[in-house]
């Protein structure tokens, strides 16, 4: 399980994350609703290990405190991100951005057996393996993105909008994906603009508001309330 | 034919110091101007074995590929580490690693010339001349070409062909996306930094064998690799090694059909042409 503690980040005197809480367990989707600029993708970068982690924040893997480690280690100890701008390898091939992804010291024992798997999930990659990622269009690179960040053998996924800039076919796609990652015992903490979506998917989810949790439910209950409605739902 | 032959042998030689630099630039992000430097040194330690033990050259290179490593590894940690941590972006790094590695160059040379003195080195090592095509070349130059070659194939071999190769690759196309497949950068660039230089020291050292050469020419060769990685593009191993060929070929072509002293001339006219018309080199791809 992660486990996010007090989370808070700092943009020089600007605070975007004000003592955030969030925790994620594996096999379950958890999406984080909220405004652009509430300060979701700081969670993400943080949860991460790409931000320093201050004052008594911690950010806690299967109860061992890894706030104050390196980003290498967090994607050791079992978190992977797939950031808003993807962060792939543009000018490597398909092939290699995924075998980069089982670069950890956890996934190089499954290696093969995860690239099977990535390449079942997304059968598209399988066909461009020695494709520059360059050349792929949006949709395509998401997948090699997710498909890299699956390759690290993760517990836990972080995905900051996967389904910007993707056709609703293609978003479609992806969601069925994100079933059948969290079917294999992967917990997804997901920021998505489509809140519908999002939701319809997620099994938990928290509202964000200027850097700050102001709710956490069920999918059920946040899809009925009516003030999640009116702000991320376009309201009816 | 002899310009081609010759350009190519010249060519193959340039190949491993711009390849140094480009590990260097391309993967550690440091514009070392001390890189010529490194070449004259190794140079130096090619020059030293040979007259000292009668040593050849490719013994030679057993000795001055890890000196170089660790030289150019303490270098990075100790004095360009602290400026990658500092750096807030790119050309902010740029900047402070071209002042400090260009302030490093000439403690560099004031050493050399401490140590071996103003003079002009060379040595004579298989001086004979072997027939290709009813031409004469040296021996040195082509026992040099291949074994610059073998280093290049090697070379390449490791970065396209292991995990350690593909690591440093990834770093020097996203350093972000690097770590966030728990490639330690920092790490990985020192180490690329530090190939980089003993890549270039045992390109001096080759090319010790058919130049000659004294401690104060190292800028000559920073620029000649600089020309070659912008050329080639940078980050792009296959550029670099078509551009290592173009700039021998078009070196030899100026040096035996118009005149030897505009080689360096005819090196930057093909450099401001390629920054004009085609900025991100030969390969690069615009980003």
């Amino acid at each position: 399980m992660l486990e996010i503690r007090d989370l808070s980040v700092f943009y020089g005197q600007h605070r975007a994350v004000e003592e955030v809480s969030v925790t994620v367990s594996r096999g379950e989707i958890v999406v984080m609703l909220g405004a652009n600029g509430a300060g979701k993708s700081s969670v993400l970068r943080a949860a991460a290990g790409l931000l320093p982690v201050m004052n008594n924040a911690a950010i806690l893997m299967d109860g061992r405190d890894i706030s104050h480690c390196p980003a290498d280690e967090f994607v050791e100890a079992g978190i992977a991100l797939v950031p808003e701008d993807r962060a792939i390898f543009a000018d490597l091939t398909v092939l290699e951005n995924l075998k980069l992804g089982a670069y950890p010291k956890r996934a190089r024992q499954k290696e093969r057996e995860n690239l099977e798997n990535v390449m079942s999930l997304f059968p598209k990659l399988e066909e461009r393996r020695r494709q520059k990622v360059r050349s792929m269009s949006g949709g395509e690179q998401q997948m090699v993105a997710i498909g890299r960040a699956m390759m690290s053998a993760p517990a836990i996924l972080l995905l900051d909008e996967p389904s910007l800039g993707l056709s609703p076919l293609l978003c479609g796609e992806l969601f069925r994906s994100l079933a059948v990652i969290r079917s294999a015992e992967i917990g997804i903490l997901l920021v998505e603009q489509n809140a519908k979506r999002g939701l319809a998917i997620a099994d938990r989810g928290y509202v964000l508001e200027n850097g700050r949790v102001t709710g956490s439910e069920s999918s059920e209950i946040l899809s009925s309330d009516e003030r999640v409605r009116k702000a991320y739902l376009g309201g009816d | 034919m002899d310009i081609l032959i010759g350009g190519i042998l010249l060519g193959g030689t340039y190949v491993l110091m711009a390849l140094g630099l480009q590990l260097q630039y391309g993967v550690a992000r440091i514009m070392n101007l001390a890189n010529g430097e490194i070449l004259v040194a190794g140079a130096f330690g090619a020059f030293w074995f040979y007259s000292g033990f009668q040593a050849n050259p490719f013994l030679a290179l057993i000795v001055i590929v890890p000196l170089a490593f660790i030289l150019n590894w303490g270098i990075y940690r100790y004095l360009l580490s602290p400026l990658v941590r500092r750096a807030k972006s790119r050309g902010q790094l740029e900047v402070d690693s071209i002042l400090a590695t260009f302030g490093l160059s000439f403690i560099f040379v004031g050493l050399m010339l401490a140590v071996f003195g103003g003079e002009y080195f060379s040595y004579g090592y298989l001086e004979r001349a072997v027939i290709v095509l009813e031409q004469p070349y040296g021996l040195n130059r082509i026992a040099a070409f291949c074994a610059s070659a073998a280093l290049c194939i090697a070379l390449v071999l490791w970065l396209n062909h292991t995990r350690s190769g593909l690591a440093l690759r990834a770093v020097a196309v996203n350093p972000t996306a690097a770590s966030l497949v728990a490639i330690k950068v920092a790490r990985t660039s020192a180490l690329a930094f530090a190939i980089g230089g003993a890549v270039t020291a045992s390109g001096g050292a080759l090319l010790s064998m058919f130049l000659t050469f004294d401690a104060s020419i190292g800028v000559i060769f920073t620029l000649k690799a600089l020309i070659i990685v912008i050329l080639g593009g940078v980050g792009e191993i296959r550029g670099t090694i078509v551009a290592a060929f173009m700039l021998g070929l078009a070196e030899t072509a100026v040096a035996s059909l118009i005149d030897p002293g505009l080689t360096l001339a005819a090196a930057y006219l093909l450099f401001i042409v390629i920054l004009l018309v085609r900025p991100q080199g030969l390969f690069g791809s615009r980003s």
